[in-house]
């Protein structure tokens, strides 16, 4: 009886060990396949992610705060710049980029202009393909140095502003890459057709070019351009950059006419360890027309601009001098500049200026007065 | 004189087109030496180096592009200069 009871006692034990242990079986292997699927599901996530990551909008811009102390003149805080830029890419073959400049003036109104607005779809490794309103590819500085925490001084250099010697912007559309390399040397172009710019006299009075570009096109008048950067070392880059066509002039009577228009300029950057040396020519000439009062001429400006960065205390000290000529007058400009880098995108300027203008005839001009300036800018 | 340099600009306009076209795409295979040496080279011309650690990955990729329009690099530049930023990041910031 006893060996009964013991051997149904072990049988009912071995059944549930083995029922137990199939039980786990089943489990571990649920789990298991739970796990398998769970992975999958993250691959599968992590791939939508990254596709995701390559096609959305992504918001990035620089804002900057000015002070001045004029010569002769009043010192206040003198400029309020917020710059949203504003991305868009769909994977790696189309973008599109657009940036507002919305600034305070005198009166404290809010003034907001579309600096460029522009998409750019890339046909292969060599060209893309640009339309919209975009920066002038003409010469450096309008395209590439213009942010404030890119410019390593509070100022533009003399001619280099709007209405000055150098075009601002084109509506239109571009060609434009890198190409492949010769003989071990990189190089980059830009080939553009866009509406003419216009020509006339401002509300001051001056006789200008307005080289921003506009929608409208007297009898399709069109500019067209181009610009060829070679890098004959890997950290120096000297372009050159041509425009030609018509500009069109409003007259009084309303009429509109067209005149010869051509641009030419030429620019360099060096960048050597801590020393950054650039300069930029650009000249905008406007031809003659009997039936306009307005004369042509050239519009020309040239700066050159040294940097040294002390990396081991953030400072960097910068010096430019700018020259501008246009028909009525002569300037030119020392700026002598330092900086304060709390990091690479963020920065703090001061700058003296030492101004000289021929043409300082005009009852209150301070074309002559010298400037203490200082900017914090950052990018983001 | 107008028409000759508007006929070279359009000549060049084409010759670039075409001749890219039968270039076509290269090898896709991202070249982080590469790109670490046209990133040293080619940034500084215009700014300070922003550090990879200063933008998340996606951003990284948005920026590159925007750069490829504006100092004019190749596709294949702008994707080893990605490569070899993303491939800087530390682990912290990998994101």
């Amino acid at each position: 009886m006893k060996k009964l009871l013991m051997g149904t006692t072990i049988s009912i034990v071995v059944s549930s060990t083995l029922y137990a242990a199939s039980s786990q079986n089943a489990e571990i292997a649920q789990l298991q396949e739970d796990v398998k699927t769970l992975k999958l599901a993250n691959q599968k996530m992590e791939r939508e992610s990254d596709a995701n990551a390559m096609s959305g909008f992504q918001l990035a811009g620089y804002s900057s705060f000015d002070y001045a102390n004029e010569e002769n003149g009043e010192d206040s805080f003198s400029g309020v710049r917020f710059a949203p830029i504003f991305h868009y890419q769909y994977g790696d073959r189309f973008q599109f980029e657009g940036e507002l400049d919305i600034t305070i003036n005198n009166e404290g109104e809010t003034d907001i202009e579309l600096e460029y607005a522009a998409g750019t779809y890339f046909v292969n490794d060599y060209l893309g393909v640009q339309i919209g309103k975009f920066l002038s590819p003409i010469g450096q500085f309008v395209q590439n140095l213009h942010p404030s925490w890119i410019n390593k001084l509070p100022s533009t250099p003399v001619g280099f502003g709007h209405d000055g010697a150098a075009p601002t912007s084109n509506v239109g559309i571009a060609l434009r890459g890198g190409l492949p390399k010769v003989a071990n040397m990189r190089s980059n172009y830009v080939v553009f057709v866009s509406n003419a710019p216009t020509f006339g006299v401002a509300a001051d009075g001056d006789v200008v070019i307005g080289a921003e570009g506009k929608t409208a096109s007297v009898d399709g008048a069109k500019m067209w351009g181009a610009r060829y950067a070679l890098n004959p070392i890997g950290n120096m880059e000297i372009g050159i950059s041509a425009a030609t066509g018509d500009i069109s002039e409003e007259l009084l009577s309303g009429d509109e006419l067209l005149r010869d228009y051509d641009v030419l300029g030429a620019d360099f950057v060096y960048h050597f360890n801590a020393i950054s040396l650039r300069g930029e020519y650009i000249q905008q000439k406007v031809g003659e027309n009997t039936l306009s009062t307005l004369e042509g001429g050239t519009w020309r400006a040239w700066y050159t601009q040294a940097s040294y960065q002390f990396s081991s205390i953030n400072l960097e000290p910068v010096v430019r001098y700018s020259d501008y000529h246009n028909p009525e007058t002569n300037r030119n400009q020392w700026a002598f500049g330092l900086n304060y880098l709390f990091a690479n995108n963020i920065i703090a300027k001061i700058a003296y200026e030492i101004n000289t203008d021929e043409d300082d005839s005009a009852i209150g001009s301070r074309a002559n007065n010298n400037r203490f300036l200082a900017q914090f800018a950052f990018g983001f | 004189m107008k028409n000759i340099v508007k006929t070279i600009i359009i000549g060049l306009g084409v010759f670039i087109s075409i001749n890219t076209e039968m270039i076509a795409t290269e090898a896709d295979k991202a070249d982080t030496v590469n790109g670490a040496q046209v990133w040293a080279d080619t940034c500084m011309r215009c700014h300070n180096m922003r550090q990879p650690s200063d933008l998340s990955s996606r951003a990284w990729s948005f920026s590159m592009n925007h750069m490829r329009v504006r100092a004019g690099l190749t596709g294949k530049e702008t994707r080893d200069i990605l490569a070899f930023i993303l491939a800087s990041k530390t682990e912290s910031d990998r994101n």
